[in-house]
């Protein structure tokens, strides 16, 4: 089952270099955080500990269900469903994500750091989405697509503080998740904003600001 | 319960400007509101300052000298700024810029904005030092988009998205403190990111991750504070936002992502038998050297403040560098000194930019003739900030040259000196065109409003007064302050 989840979560993340359509993003967004939840619950069935749970349920309400919908709403007003545009082509981007699932393995596998007994499985994982998010930002050109690139990247420190310790003490955790909301928030209200007034999502006409 | 009534008062002064419908009250009322902010905040200096540090809700808020300072710093200059919105947001309406009904959102966001760096301020727990951080950034996008014009929405996504990444990796650093606090206090999992329980086992922490970790949160918190080199974001948002919401940007904001650093950092010194400073004296050096191009040529008023805030944010990262008690002494009457000029500067270049209807320096000619009162404090302002004695930046600046002296840092001190002797030359050039000149026949004479001038004047006496001596209490808070990061700030009457 361990396994299979991690699967779920590389596979799915490195979909986001392909795929063509804003829709099909956020989409990978409430997957890749169901599977969180499932990891979550994982850790909470074999340790006990109560925090694990409510983690996992809040991962469930908040980045499967609500921030998806803010998302979806978005990409249905402003129109954005089949315009993401790229730096690198798709060759060149499904190979760099690809070099960076390596890196984020070899790094994990470096760090030595002594994790939870249960988390420790997830670090690579946890790693690579970090690196993937950061990667999804500098490489995507339309505004949404680097907001989700900010919630992979979250979604990697959240893996990351559960397989090292089980998370972090509940009240930076609930911080954490509302800081992830009105972040998505934001971003949505930024993003009908540029779109009202650029009449698109590309960054690339947003370059005016120098020196 | 002072701590409890300094986080409601804005909340409250927020909501209820925000929704107040008769304008004139919302306009009263929020300059009411920042005021209670500013006496509660007061009180708690006090307190602070007078016996021992404030420890409420079960370690949930804690607030000590270093906090306290900043707390005031922020209540000053976020009083000021209320004082200064009536006027010119009333312009902006009187101009057709913005309608009324969106003043409102203004208003609740601006208050808003203040609560989430008193929040930053506020608490022990390193975890959630992050949490206020990260709204602080969230919270001020929306300010800086507030016109809603091409030019500031392009400047609030740049700033919104170099943040949030920067400060995502401010979490991974905090990561690994937790990691190394785990292990050293393996008792209390919960006391493990609260920044007085890391400080008092600092010696015990594993050096290897508290320096990766004091890195990745120098990268990010620093993204924040605008040092180089990944202070893009900065001149782009200081130059889109309204001009208050700038002066509270420059003047707070930055001070309240070093904050961060700072409280990191002096766990990281002691843990790294005092190399952590290096880092800091690296990357004030570089800040303040990259600016000076910028500086020299540049053609929009704000962008040029918003340069020397990056070269300010370098100095007083430099002198905390360099350390010791004359080193941290230096640092915080930097900080204090560099809030109250620049957000006097913001407030009559806002102003300037109002009248001239331009923020390009080409365009602003005979400020001093136009607009008397606000051309001289104009540059009275930009010759204080740029280091002209009598004023108390360069009180500061000199002390932090003598300290880096003291140090053994001789190097630094010298080039720090040299640097700032360019952006001397380069400011004053830009000023005197200003401020003097032919004046522009469109513009006619016009007087500052009353609003204005009191809210130029908090910060103008403050300056002029420790430009001739640092008061008693002043000196005594800042010492007090500098104290904290040298481990002797466990109250002073405990």
């Amino acid at each position: 089952m361990d396994s299979f989840v991690t699967a779920i979560l590389l596979l799915s993340t490195l979909f986001l270099f392909r795929t063509k359509k804003t829709i099909d993003a956020v989409v990978i967004i409430a997957v890749q955080s169901a599977g969180l939840a499932i990891i979550a619950l994982l850790m909470w069935q074999k340790t006990g500990m109560l925090h694990l749970f409510i983690a996992a349920v809040l991962t469930i309400v908040v980045k499967t269900i609500v921030i998806p919908y803010i998302l979806f709403y978005t990409v249905k007003k402003t129109k954005a469903q089949r315009n993401v545009e790229r730096t690198m082509g798709q060759f060149g981007s499904i190979f760099i994500a690809l070099m960076l699932v390596v890196m984020g393995q070899y790094v994990a596998s470096h760090l030595s750091l002594p994790g939870a007994e249960h988390g420790m499985r997830y670090l690579g994982t946890a790693i690579i989405l970090v690196f993937l998010g950061t990667f999804t930002i500098i490489n995507n050109k339309q505004v949404l697509m680097q907001g989700i690139g900010v919630i992979v990247i979250e979604n990697g420190l959240f893996l990351l503080t559960q397989a090292i310790s089980y998370g972090m003490p509940l009240a930076v955790e609930l911080g954490v998740f509302f800081d992830l909301f009105v972040a998505v928030v934001i971003i949505a209200s930024l993003s009908f904003r540029i779109h009202s007034a650029f009449h698109s999502l590309n960054t690339e006409k947003m370059q005016d600001l120098r020196g | 319960m002072l701590a409890i009534g300094l986080l409601i008062s804005p909340l409250l002064t927020g909501v209820l400007a925000g929704l107040c419908s008769k304008y004139k009250a919302a306009d009263l009322l929020q300059v009411i509101g920042s005021f209670v902010t500013l006496c509660l905040a007061s009180m708690i200096a006090v307190q602070v300052f007078s016996s021992n540090s404030i420890n409420e809700f079960d370690d949930l808020i804690y607030i000590d000298a270093l906090g306290s300072f900043n707390i005031m710093l922020i209540s000053i200059v976020g009083f000021a700024a209320a004082i200064y919105s009536v006027s010119y947001m009333r312009y902006e309406v009187q101009e057709k810029v913005i309608t009324r009904r969106q003043l409102g959102r203004y208003y609740f966001f601006l208050h808003f904005f203040i609560l989430t760096m008193l929040i930053v301020s506020a608490v022990d727990n390193l975890g959630l030092l992050w949490v206020g951080v990260e709204l602080t950034t969230l919270v001020s996008a929306m300010l800086v988009a507030f016109y809603g014009t091409q030019h500031s929405l392009e400047a609030a996504w740049k700033y919104l998205i170099m943040g949030v990444v920067g400060i995502a990796f401010a979490l991974l650093g905090i990561v690994f403190f937790y990691l190394s606090g785990l292990n050293a206090i393996a008792e209390q999992p919960a006391a493990a990111l609260q920044w007085t329980q890391l400080f008092k086992v600092a010696a015990e922490l594993n050096p290897r991750w508290v320096e990766f970790g004091f890195i990745f949160i120098l990268i990010g918190f620093g993204t924040k504070a605008g040092l180089a080199p990944m202070h893009f974001w900065l001149p782009d948002a200081h130059s889109q936002a309204p001009a208050p919401v700038s002066a509270v940007l420059s003047g707070v904001l930055l001070n309240t992502a070093l904050y961060g650093i700072f409280r990191v950092y002096a766990i990281a010194n002691v843990t790294l038998q005092g190399h952590a400073g290096d880092y800091l004296i690296a990357f004030g050096l570089f800040s303040i050297s990259v600016t000076v191009p910028f500086i020299m040529v540049q053609h929009d008023l704000k962008r040029m403040l918003a340069f020397s805030s990056v070269e300010h944010m370098g100095i007083i990262t430099l002198a905390v560098g360099i350390g010791g008690p004359l080193g941290l002494y230096g640092a915080f009457l930097h900080m204090f000194n560099h809030s109250m000029t620049k957000s006097l500067l913001f407030f009559s270049a806002g102003n300037i930019a109002q009248k001239y209807h331009s923020k390009y320096i080409d365009r602003i000619s005979g400020v001093v003739k136009a607009m008397p009162f606000t051309g001289i404090v104009f540059l009275l302002a930009a010759f204080a900030v740029a280091g002209a004695p009598p004023f108390s930046i360069f009180m500061s600046e000199f002390t932090i040259m003598i300290a880096g002296a003291e140090a053994g840092k001789l190097w630094a001190a010298c080039t720090f000196a040299a640097l700032i002797v360019l952006i001397f030359a380069g400011m004053s050039y830009y000023v005197i065109r200003m401020g003097f000149g032919e004046l522009p026949t469109r513009i006619g004479k016009k007087p500052t409003d009353w609003w204005m001038r009191v809210a130029m004047c908090i910060p103008l006496s403050l300056i002029l007064l420790c430009g001739l001596y640092v008061p008693e209490f002043l000196e005594k808070a800042i010492h007090t302050a500098a104290s904290v990061l040298q481990g002797g700030g466990e109250g002073l009457g405990q």
